[in-house]
């Protein structure tokens, strides 16, 4: 414990970080699923294929590499484009944190995409069927029947989405987000002992994951109260 | 007449799924050849009843012995006693990744230590039997639901078992295959085979039953042979019961 | 900006140098994490609470925390600890390559173990009931009936587990393994050249996983064979 003294304030402001970065990504990464999922379901083959092309190769590349090409492509891109405007300028950096949100968001959200079509064509079309033959309009049945029966079948996949988001944000001190990870690495440069300071960031991300597990099970709590019956 | 030791015996059986008593006071003694048909209204207990003379429910209260071996947590082979006792489902349920044949050979060979091809003979005469040799290298999910229910029969019976238990084996069929799972049950019960089975079928009950039981709540309300019990039932629950079952 | 066509002529085939590197990640911890997988779920359902617990705490760390945090604290972290230095274990954890085996293989064998577990409770009761009472033993029911559906039933999650495994090797690079990723991120240190190198890689990636997806589902093809109506 004394071993952490004075290394405390930083595990903490990098716990702040992580959590906002999972917060910025976790608002993203339903930006893009319900895009993607739209996309997917949408009549237009063109828009189709994009979405596929989009969930193919962000679930077929590897995280860090993801990371790493928003990360450093970024930078030369826009270093490209000031250039154009002010020819003096040598280089412009990319904050690794939104690069890194940007590309954990665009990684989770190829999968969220699968899990909001799959919610939306999970919807027993009986359902749907019957609070039309009760008169229903469209916007009511979308907001009666279709987003609670929805919400009840991407409740546990979205709680699986928003596990990965939280443990891809140690991929971001890859390149240079002051996260947790990042601390334990000074920190070992000044105390020596690499073995006490990842434990410590194993046990900030366990209560971050124990958080988010016991909000998703209260929400399903919630969620399934009326299919509880037997 | 010499009255011979009964098959199954049960005295004062019990069970109770938590608060819920699903059994009270079953006695039933079955012997050597008897044909029993168990009837009452869904959640009276005859589907637990059956279940528990194989243990695939414990009892909870009073006795059930099979032959001499009775049925308890010290029980040291209970395999050996359910091989003798042969088991149909209403859902059939055959092993769905093995072929018809594999279906009927898989406990002939683990629990009988039957050889390989003894056991595929058996397979074989049974598969006969029940008329559906040529389906011996489909899967179940091939078969309609009436094949399925007569390759579930056949499997039982390559164990060469004392006694059936039948549980509502014809409830998940279509109304125009239940006739050949019945004709199956029918040439069985000619053989002289120790019977019961839980079932709504009271044509099949009044060809073969040598005794009706009918159960409500738990309970066994009544018993006699079919000639009694379908025209002169002496219990109230047991005449409403009939009077729904046989008015359409 | 320009896309330097030659520059990824001529470094895909260097990259593809570290292909075998990622194969023997992936094929060595998919092993290895599939006997911890077996181990956890046998202990899971054994009802036995003395097994029970520890393989569930095992399983929700493992899941809880970032598979880089793991691989961190055995290749940085275990050397800290003088009883792994004097273990005969030492060897592996010297090693870079030992140490992201070990870590990849601790990783995936939690979640596969949760993968063969669903399959396990996905068992129809009513086929397991039959073979009780035809006789067979828990063993003997265990092995002909539970294994081979639940095999089937995991197979098309274990296939993306398997994907997320090789996407997870990637990260051996950040211990110092020329993997592909190693070499990738050593040219574009030289070069400066991300677009193409990056992007060249990602393609070899997606390559790698759209074979595995094909082989898995002929697996499975093969397993659900007796799942199709015609034959």
């Amino acid at each position: 414990m004394e071993l952490l003294s004075g290394w405390w304030d930083d595990f903490f402001w990098g716990s702040v970080v992580v959590a906002q970065v999972f917060l910025a990504s976790l608002v993203l990464m339903v930006i893009f699923g319900l895009i993607g999922a739209a996309a997917k379901l949408s009549g237009n083959r063109i828009v189709q294929k994009i979405a596929n092309g989009y969930t193919v190769v962000f679930r077929g590349t590897p995280e860090i590499l993801v990371i790493l090409l928003l990360y450093f492509g970024s930078a030369i891109t826009l270093t490209w484009i000031s250039r154009l405007f002010n020819p003096d300028i040598k280089f412009v950096d990319v904050p690794p944190f939104w690069a890194g949100t940007v590309a954990i968001a665009l990684i989770v959200g190829s999968y969220a995409t699968e899990t909001f079509r799959g919610a939306f064509l999970g919807v027993r079309p009986g359902s749907i069927e019957a609070a039309k033959a009760l008169g229903m309009s469209g916007l009511q049945v979308f907001f009666y029947i279709r987003i609670p029966e929805m919400w009840r079948l991407a409740l546990p996949p979205f709680g699986n989405h928003m596990l990965s988001l939280i443990k891809d944000t140690a991929l971001i001190s890859i390149i240079g987000l002051n996260e947790t990870l990042f601390v334990a690495k000074q920190a070992i440069g000044t105390t020596g002992k690499p073995f006490t300071m990842y434990i410590v960031v194993g046990l900030i991300y366990l209560g971050f994951s124990t958080v988010i597990t016991l909000t998703v099970m209260a929400l399903e709590r919630y969620g399934n109260h009326t299919v509880r019956a037997r | 007449m010499i009255s011979p030791q009964p098959l199954i015996r049960m005295q004062n059986v019990g069970k109770h799924f938590g608060t819920f008593q699903a059994l009270k006071g079953i006695n039933l003694d079955v012997i050597k050849g008897e044909r029993i048909v168990v009837c009452g209204p869904s959640g009276s207990g005859k589907s637990t009843m059956i279940r528990c003379i194989n243990r695939l429910e414990k009892h909870d209260e009073g006795r059930i012995l099979i032959g001499d071996t009775e049925l308890t947590d010290q029980i040291k082979d209970l395999n050996a006693v359910r091989r003798e006792i042969g088991m149909v489902f209403q859902s059939f349920n055959l092993f769905p990744h093995m072929t018809i044949l594999n279906n009927l050979m898989l406990a002939q060979k683990l629990v009988r230590k039957t050889p390989k091809a003894k056991a595929r003979d058996i397979a074989m005469r049974y598969l006969e039997r029940v008329k559906i040799p040529e389906q011996a290298d489909k899967y179940p999910v091939q078969l309609s639901g009436g094949q399925q229910q007569r390759v579930a029969i056949a499997r039982a019976l390559c164990m060469k078992p004392e006694v059936m238990l039948f549980d509502e084996p014809t409830s998940a069929l279509d109304p125009e295959m239940i006739n050949e799972v019945l004709e199956v049950m029918v040439d069985l019960a000619r053989e002289g085979m120790t019977m019961i089975c839980v079932t709504h079928e009271m044509g099949f009950a009044r060809s073969v039953a040598d005794r009706v039981i009918f159960m409500d709540a738990g309970e066994i309300v009544e018993e006699a042979d079919p000639e009694t019990f379908f025209k002169t039932p002496q219990h109230e629950r047991t005449k409403l019961f009939l009077s729904q079952i046989l008015s359409h | 900006m320009s896309f330097d066509l030659s520059l990824i002529v001529e470094t895909v085939p260097k990259m593809l140098a570290g292909v075998g590197l990622t194969f023997q990640l992936l094929g060595l911890s998919a092993f290895l994490g599939l006997i911890l997988a077996i181990v956890l779920l046998l202990m899971r359902i054994s009802g036995k609470w003395y097994l029970d617990w520890p393989a569930q705490l095992y399983i929700y760390v493992f899941r809880g925390t970032p598979i880089l945090v793991q691989i961190f604290i055995i290749y940085y972290g275990f050397p800290q600890l003088e009883f792994i230095r004097e273990s005969v274990l030492w060897p592996i954890f010297r090693d870079p390559f030992g140490c992201a085996v070990v870590a990849l293989s601790l990783n995936t064998g939690a979640y596969v173990s949760e993968i063969l577990r669903g399959g396990v409770l996905g068992v129809d009761r009513g086929v397991l009931e039959a073979g009780e009472a035809l006789g067979l033993s828990t063993t003997q029911r265990f092995i002909y009936l539970t294994t081979p559906i639940a095999t089937r039933l995991a197979l098309p999650a274990y296939g993306n587990d398997i994907i997320s495994l090789l996407k997870s090797t990637a990260l051996a690079s950040t211990i110092t393994l020329m993997d592909m990723t190693g070499i990738a991120r050593t040219i574009v240190a030289q070069t400066y050249a991300p677009y193409e190198i990056f992007i060249s890689l990602a393609i070899i990636y997606m390559i790698l996983t759209f074979f595995l997806q094909k082989f898995i589902s002929l697996i499975e093809a093969y397993l659900g064979r007796y799942t199709k109506r015609e034959s």
